[in-house]
């Protein structure tokens, strides 16, 4: 069931001569993708091969690979309830106006892979490691072991991005457009755009730090959607603001989503992800529960959820356990690419020297007939 | 169903095994927050030149913001900075021994070494502080020192205008010659090696947060070992030794030179300019090498 999603199977014949000899090289150098740039790469065409089996998308590659991934805190705790041999220690500590530490496991062993076109919900309870897997599919956190491989970088809209707050709200708009690597240009164009999804009214001339925490939130959620990024992941972004808002934000969230390769959701409500997503990740206490598709786990969760909520742990118990033993463990291996033969031009590639300044004067041209057009 | 060598993923099953393994191809694919090699990273980094400028800007303007005399301050904060050091040590110790035209000395010691101070420490916070950013967007990291330094220059220059005026009107020089125009040859060494050691200690501190307070004191001692206050030729007039040593110190170097030129109508020594030049480069190239090689550390 889950396993199966819309990935073709290999034919027989390749899988029976391939388990020993799996190539399995990780630690080499990486190359392809423009690092740091949140827009697709020109795609290379010779991974586009996958026809899904509903044949609804016309093609199917991997834009997010999660290998192994394990996060470990270690962070100070008051918990004096075990070992009596740290005693001492946390006598030193103690001097030192330190507390002792423990190993917070906020992820283990998460392996999966996000295919361009895919709509993945991530559900699960308070602390269960959801925005850390985003935080760390971002790259704005490095996990204690594993890695994660991704075609551009992945742009997190959550609710935490920061600001200045001495300077108005359309400064900061200026601001973290070129924060995410947009032009002085490409900023100016967004600004308007960025402006209007806040939809603060005369606040966004005000220093941000008179901004209350849902036009804050507001503002950096309309900030953060003005990269239009290739795989995004949103962080209860939904959550924020009021019904006007809501209504203004889910338009865009579709408009980027229609627009992104790969979209990850984390989202409390169970009902949110069945409708919006094609996919669901199901995390508990760190660990992959259920990987498969959306209606199937956000309906699986939603049963263990109002079972621990009524107070019904048995219940909540088998539900869970249920879900786990339905699982499927992937396991993620990294196959090099094939030498490309001879400087093939790509049909997507970004133009060089001579065929560069060709496309840039017809981009003026195109430009300049765009706005006469618009004048009359 | 497609299949076959070309095939991006699929999906192979093991006889009885519950695991799934996924082949990946790499073609497009790289490590999420990996660190780019130095070249890219340096394109990278000129790539967000802009965010880098308007940060900076936006600080400077903004750190003033809150004051009734808002970016006022910008120049009364040196003036009166000045003027403390003027009624200290021009009235009321009655010059330095031995030194000529001591306020002019003392005036070019003390604003120039305030800006590697403010840099340096700012500068081994620069992680600490840009955290919020760190988390929220992805950028090259050694944006967060040399922003810090951007924002100190910016400061530097209506510093470097009340600095031209209080030597003008308080300690007037006999001559003015076309040595002047040497000044900014150095004061871009000086931001040069400053910046590379920004960038040296924001590493260290960002590995240890205890370093910025190390270096917060290191800067004091460094300050005295700069002769900011004070002239070598006159203290350690019987320890030649020392006073070699403590004469390739950079910033006492930067400071000699400056004050050759503007005060003392003298050509600075070229020896003097090869150990800056060496400093600056060297330091620069170390510093920027050193917080790259820690990239993926930071803000963690």
């Amino acid at each position: 069931m889950a396993a199966d999603l819309d990935y073709p199977m290999p034919p027989p014949q390749l899988s029976k001569g391939r388990p020993a000899s799996m190539p399995v090289p990780v630690q080499r150098p990486l190359t392809g993708a423009i690092p740091m740039s949140v827009q697709a790469p020109p795609h290379t065409g010779q991974l586009a091969a996958v026809a899904p089996r509903s044949g609804s998308t016309p093609v199917l590659w991997p834009t997010v690979a999660v290998q192994g991934l394990r996060m470990f805190y270690r962070t100070p705790s008051t918990d004096t309830s075990s070992g009596r041999r740290a005693k001492l220690r946390r006598t030193v500590l103690n001097a030192l106006g330190q507390e002792p530490k423990v190993t917070v496991r906020a992820l283990t062993d998460i392996s999966f892979v996000a295919n361009s076109g895919e709509q993945i919900g991530i559900v699960g309870q308070n602390g269960s490691g959801k925005s850390t897997l985003l935080r760390i599919i971002a790259g704005l956190e490095k996990p204690t072991k594993g890695q994660v491989l991704a075609e551009s970088t992945p742009v997190l809209i959550g609710v935490n991005a920061a600001l200045v707050p001495d300077l108005p709200g359309e400064e900061n708009v200026r601001l973290g457009c070129l924060a995410m690597g947009l032009s002085p240009a490409e900023a100016q164009a967004a600004i308007p755009d960025v402006i209007e999804l806040a939809g603060l009214g005369k606040s966004i001339y005000l220093p941000m730090r008179t901004y209350s925490s849902g036009m804050a939130a507001r503002l950096r959620f309309a900030i953060a959607t003005a990269a239009r990024p290739h795989i995004l992941l949103i962080d209860e972004a939904l959550a924020t603001g009021d019904a006007a808002f809501k209504e203004r934000s889910e338009v865009r969230m579709e408009r980027l989503r229609k627009e992104a390769g790969t979209v990850f959701l984390v989202s409390h409500a169970a009902q949110t992800i069945e409708e919006s997503c094609t996919r669901a990740i199901w995390l508990h206490h760190g660990r992959l529960v259920l990987d498969g598709e959306a209606q199937d786990v956000a309906v699986r969760y939603r049963k263990w959820a109002w079972a621990h909520a009524k107070d019904k742990p048995d219940d909540a118990k088998r539900i869970l356990e249920e879900a786990f033993a339905e699982r499927r463990e992937t396991e993620v291996r990294f196959d090099t690419p094939e030498p490309a033969k001879g400087p093939v031009r790509e049909r997507h590639a970004r133009p060089r020297g001579r065929d560069a300044k060709q496309a840039k004067t017809r981009a003026a041209r195109i430009a300049a007939l765009q706005t006469e057009a618009g004048d009359l | 169903m497609s299949s076959g060598p070309e095939t991006g993923s699929y999906t192979a099953l093991f006889d009885a095994s519950p695991t799934t393994t996924k082949l990946v191809t790499l073609g497009n694919l790289s490590r999420v927050g990996a660190r780019p090699p130095l070249g890219q990273y340096v394109r990278l980094l000129w790539a967000r030149r802009h965010f880098l400028w308007a940060d900076a800007r936006a600080k400077v303007t903004s750190g003033t913001r809150q004051s009734l005399l808002g970016q006022a301050w910008l120049v009364l904060d040196p003036l009166i900075n000045g003027a403390v050091y003027f009624v200290v040590f021009g009235l009321l110790m009655k010059g330095g021994r031995g030194i000529e035209n001591f306020i002019g000395y003392l005036l070019i010691g003390v604003f120039l070494f305030q800006f590697t101070t403010a840099s340096i420490n700012g500068g081994a916070r620069s992680v600490q502080t840009g955290k919020n950013l760190i988390r929220a967007f992805t950028f090259p990291r050694a944006a967060l020192p040399i922003s810090v330094v951007l924002r100190n220059l910016l400061n530097l220059g209506p510093t470097l205008v009340t600095l031209a005026a209080l030597i003008y009107f308080i300690a007037p020089v006999e001559e003015y010659t076309w040595r002047l125009a040497l000044v900014p040859a150095a004061l871009a060494l000086q931001v040069m090696f400053t910046t590379g050691l920004a960038l040296l200690v924001a590493r260290w501190a960002a590995a240890l947060p205890d370093v910025a307070n190390l270096i917060r004191m290191s800067m004091r001692i460094w300050l005295y070992a700069s002769a900011v206050f004070f002239s070598f030729d006159t203290l350690l007039e019987d320890r030649p030794d020392i006073q070699r040593v403590l004469e390739t110190n950079p910033m006492f170097i930067v400071l000699d030179i400056v004050r050759d030129c503007v005060l003392y109508a003298t050509t600075p020594d070229p020896m003097r300019w090869v150990w800056l030049g060496g400093w600056a480069v060297g330091m620069l190239l170390i510093g920027f090498i050193t917080f790259w090689q820690a990239e993926e550390s930071y803000g963690r």
